[in-house]
């Protein structure tokens, strides 16, 4: 059966946003969002020019609002390829930096797109919504908590629209499926559960560090970062899965299923947290001169959040997939009338307790059928923020409690025990070592944002 | 070796079946030979090709009528199964009794064709301290005189050939994935390959880079081996990259055209009277067959139908292997795409070009199923 679309309503949060902002912006000396005549074409920048900064880009560019004046990488090829395509979509020819903070000076861009590794989201993005650019990142927000609440800070003083990449905010079936959830036709929700399964085997074996590719600046690469031995499983892409950079699948997958969670619950944070996981199919992670590197994020992870009105698990195993799962990836939601899933490329599903009652589905709709993905809503509705001074879908605020979740949980990882959580302070009262790795410090010469 | 022995993935065959039963051509043999890319390369009465299972490659010396195996030689490789299947990507080399093979690693070995006795083996990247590129070594190895000359060290390098010392070699950056490619300009010999940015010309004999065309292209990969017609060059790269012709003297080589229009990803089109028959962009994406006329670059037709694949050619007739394992004979023809026979005759993922020798067509998956239909007339 094919569930007749939901008329979408959306929740602005405008004007908390609003307030907040005006208070922060005159702390900050940064004037509150005035109006100005919308440009035809905003003077359009990206910062890390690998295949998802350039996803963003082109849809910027098919989206005929933008024009690209600058490009930045710390890797020269990247940053070649990309000028050369932007030059044959739209005959213009973007200067290239290394820098960002060159690119920033000289460009004043107008929109800054970020797509770097995640512990270099904070400090481009905080930068970029200081010259008063509007931002659109990509998620998770960021590699820290307080680095996410910076940006966030950040982002109320600008007064500038802030889109995260979290596209399953807007994709067709995810905005249907909510109202389907909404409805109340799966009942009371008790449980949620948001997994990714399957992939490959172990035990990995290391790659030996070497030097870094002809053309990358390793030491601009790694940033603020501990400076690791540079290992071909970090680029491009692999990062991910070092811990020095990203938290693994649950930063990576984790944040969109955590992010429908929220999107879902009028609930804003758990209160008690609890992970526990491991590396059984990989092994130990490997870190020395004379062997080189794996890398070292666990292929097996679950973590219990717990709500006041819910429980909510996340669960990844990198193996172990199955092809007669129905479900190989997404949420369930498990209410007092059935069984709700929220899947990617196999859309929603609802399973009624009910043997009389059918099935319930509905079918995903990208608009990048290769990559499954709706970038395209959500640059629309990124424009339509910096056109009109509204919010977005995936605005900081939103984007911030999302992206702490995961984060949360590897804290939990990280010490091998449960940790509780006071959202409303977000911190850890009396849980000292908890709270030390809300943050963590930079490599000098980068400071740690304090906004 | 790959590519055929005149290195341009046409074969000099004229007597096999153009034309075959609606249940396919008949299988002779078939063999598992673990996962990887590598083609398969014949003389007399020998096939053989590479594959990985277990963390070793594996090359196997099969009978090429009956399949059966007359040897092998394992030798520990990691699979690298980084953002794909992994396993070996070139292809092995005979010469006389030798044959060659190069693993992504930098193992390179010689050894007998009828035995699979080891005449020599090297480890290039820690003995040379040659930068890998990201997916490893995948050009094969070409031999030319007393030389052995291999797509590594960013422009190329030789050894010779009966043990396997370094003649010459370059360490600049990271190699790209070609192999090299033997052409003669004003009487002397160069080889053509690709680095990571670009691609270039190197005096066969010293290694002195003549001409080089900057071609960055995404991930480093310039995987397609070139094609040299006279004094002109054709390149092309996937990754939204395109192609290009260029006119090349000494050490200089100057754009005649560039465009989008032929992406080649991994495997080159093959030139029949100045048209270019290949697959237009990248493995897992739609990627049409493509006829393009090589002196304009402008498209002449468009089989739109598929996503992915790998063409060679033997007497006229383009010899076509889909990504999902459809064998199609068409006439390598401008007025259109024609095919005279296609079946379905492999499952999993076939990125791997097909091979014609003696009447036998080899294809293989990534997995490593490996079989040899007939087409002999």
């Amino acid at each position: 059966m094919k569930l007749t679309r939901f008329p979408i309503v959306q929740q602005h949060t405008r004007r908390s946003f609003m307030t907040k902002g005006l208070q922060a912006g005159l702390l900050y000396g940064i004037a509150p969002y005035v109006k100005a005549a919308t440009p035809t074409k905003y003077r359009t920048a990206l910062i890390g020019c690998g295949w998802w900064g350039m996803n963003i880009l082109r849809e910027a560019m098919a989206a005929n609002r933008a024009k690209v004046v600058g490009l930045s990488d710390v890797y020269e090829r990247p940053l070649l390829v990309s000028q050369d395509e932007v030059n044959q979509l739209t005959g213009d020819t973007p200067n290239i930096y290394k820098d960002y903070r060159e690119l920033l000076k000289k460009e004043h861009p107008e929109i800054v797109i970020i797509a770097t590794p995640d512990h270099w989201h904070a400090l481009p993005c905080i930068d970029a919504l200081k010259i008063g650019a509007h931002v659109y990142v990509e998620k998770p927000t960021s590699h820290t908590i307080d680095e996410s609440r910076s940006m966030l800070h950040a982002a109320e003083a600008a007064n500038r629209a802030v889109q995260v990449g979290l596209h399953r905010r807007i994709g067709p079936h995810h905005r249907s499926g909510m109202d389907f959830l909404r409805s109340g036709q799966v009942g009371k929700i008790g449980m949620v559960k948001m997994f990714v399964t399957g992939g490959g085997s172990g035990p990995e074996s290391p790659s030996p560090h070497g030097k870094a590719p002809t053309g990358m600046d390793w030491d601009m690469w790694c940033g603020p970062a501990p400076l690791r031995p540079y290992c071909q499983k970090l680029t491009p892409g692999g990062w991910r899965n070092f811990l020095d950079y990203a938290n693994g699948t649950l930063g990576d997958w984790g944040v969109h299923w955590l992010d429908q969670l929220l999107w879902w619950t009028e609930e804003k944070y758990p209160k008690n947290i609890y992970s526990t996981g491991g590396r059984p199919i990989l092994g130990p992670a490997v870190f020395s001169n004379e062997k080189g590197s794996t890398t070292d994020a666990p292929d097996t992870q679950t973590v219990t959040y717990d709500f006041e009105s819910f429980t909510a698990i996340w669960e990844h195993r990198k193996y172990g997939g199955s092809a007669q799962e129905k479900h190989r990836l997404g949420a369930y939601f498990y209410g007092t009338k059935g069984v709700f899933h929220m899947g990617w490329r196999d859309g929603w599903t609802f399973h009624p307790k009910d043997k009389s009652k059918q099935e319930i589905h509905e079918d995903p709709q990208f608009d990048n059928e290769r990559d499954g993905h709706n970038i395209t809503p959500l640059w629309k509705d990124f424009l339509d923020a910096a056109d009109n001074g509204g919010s977005t879908v995936a605005n900081m605020e939103v984007a911030h409690r999302s992206s702490v979740l995961p984060m949360l949980g590897m804290i939990s990882y990280k010490l091998g025990r449960s940790i509780q959580w006071d959202g409303s302070s977000e911190s850890f009262p009396q849980d000292s070592e908890a709270q030390a790795l809300l943050r963590r410090n930079y490599r000098k010469p980068w400071s740690y944002p304090n906004v | 070796m790959f590519r055929g022995p005149d290195h341009n993935g046409i074969s000099t065959e004229t007597a096999w079946k153009k034309t075959w039963k609606e249940s396919g051509p008949g299988k002779i043999w078939e063999a598992e030979v673990g996962i990887g890319f590598s083609s398969v390369s014949t003389a007399d009465g020998r096939v053989f090709t590479l594959g990985n299972k277990g963390k070793k490659d594996t090359l196997f010396a099969f009978d090429a009528i009956t399949g059966k195996q007359l040897w092998k030689h394992s030798y520990d490789s990691k699979l690298g199964a980084k953002f794909y299947e992994g396993g070996p990507g070139s292809t092995p080399t005979i010469d006389g009794d030798k044959v060659f093979i190069l693993s992504r690693w930098g193992d390179l070995f010689c050894l007998n064709t009828k035995t699979g006795d080891i005449y020599w083996q090297r480890q290039l990247a820690e003995e040379e301290g040659l930068k890998l590129p990201d997916w490893g070594f995948n050009g094969s190895p070409l031999v030319a005189g007393n030389m052995l000359v291999l797509n590594a060290g960013g422009a190329g390098m030789a050894v010779n050939k009966n043990d396997g010392k370094t003649i010459w070699l370059s360490n600049e950056e990271e190699a790209g994935y070609s192999t090299p490619l033997p052409f003669m300009h004003d009487g002397n010999q160069y080889v053509a390959l690709s680095s990571g940015n670009s691609f270039l010309a190197a005096d066969l004999k010293t290694g002195k880079k003549s001409w080089e065309i900057q071609w960055p292209t995404r991930y480093g990969v310039n995987a397609a081996d070139p094609i040299i017609a006279g004094n002109e060059v054709w390149i092309g790269s996937g990754y939204g990259k395109g192609q290009g012709l260029y006119t090349f003297e000494d050490s200089e080589a100057k754009v005649k055209w560039t465009n989008r229009e032929m992406r080649s990803q991994q495997n080159s089109p093959v030139l029949i009277d100045d048209h270019l028959y290949g697959f237009d962009g990248d493995g897992g994406s739609r990627a049409p067959l493509k006829c393009i006329e090589r002196s304009s670059g402008k498209v002449v037709w468009e089989a739109d139908e598929f996503k992915y694949g790998s063409v060679a050619a033997a007497g006229g007739q383009l010899i076509i292997m889909t990504a999902q394992g459809e064998l199609i004979i068409a006439p390598a023809s401008p007025s259109g795409f024609q095919p005279s026979a296609r079946s379905k005759v492999m499952d999993g993922k076939c990125w791997t070009v097909p091979v014609i020798a003696n009447g036998l067509i080899y294809v293989r998956n990534s997995k490593g199923r490996l079989i040899c239909l007939d087409v002999r007339s």
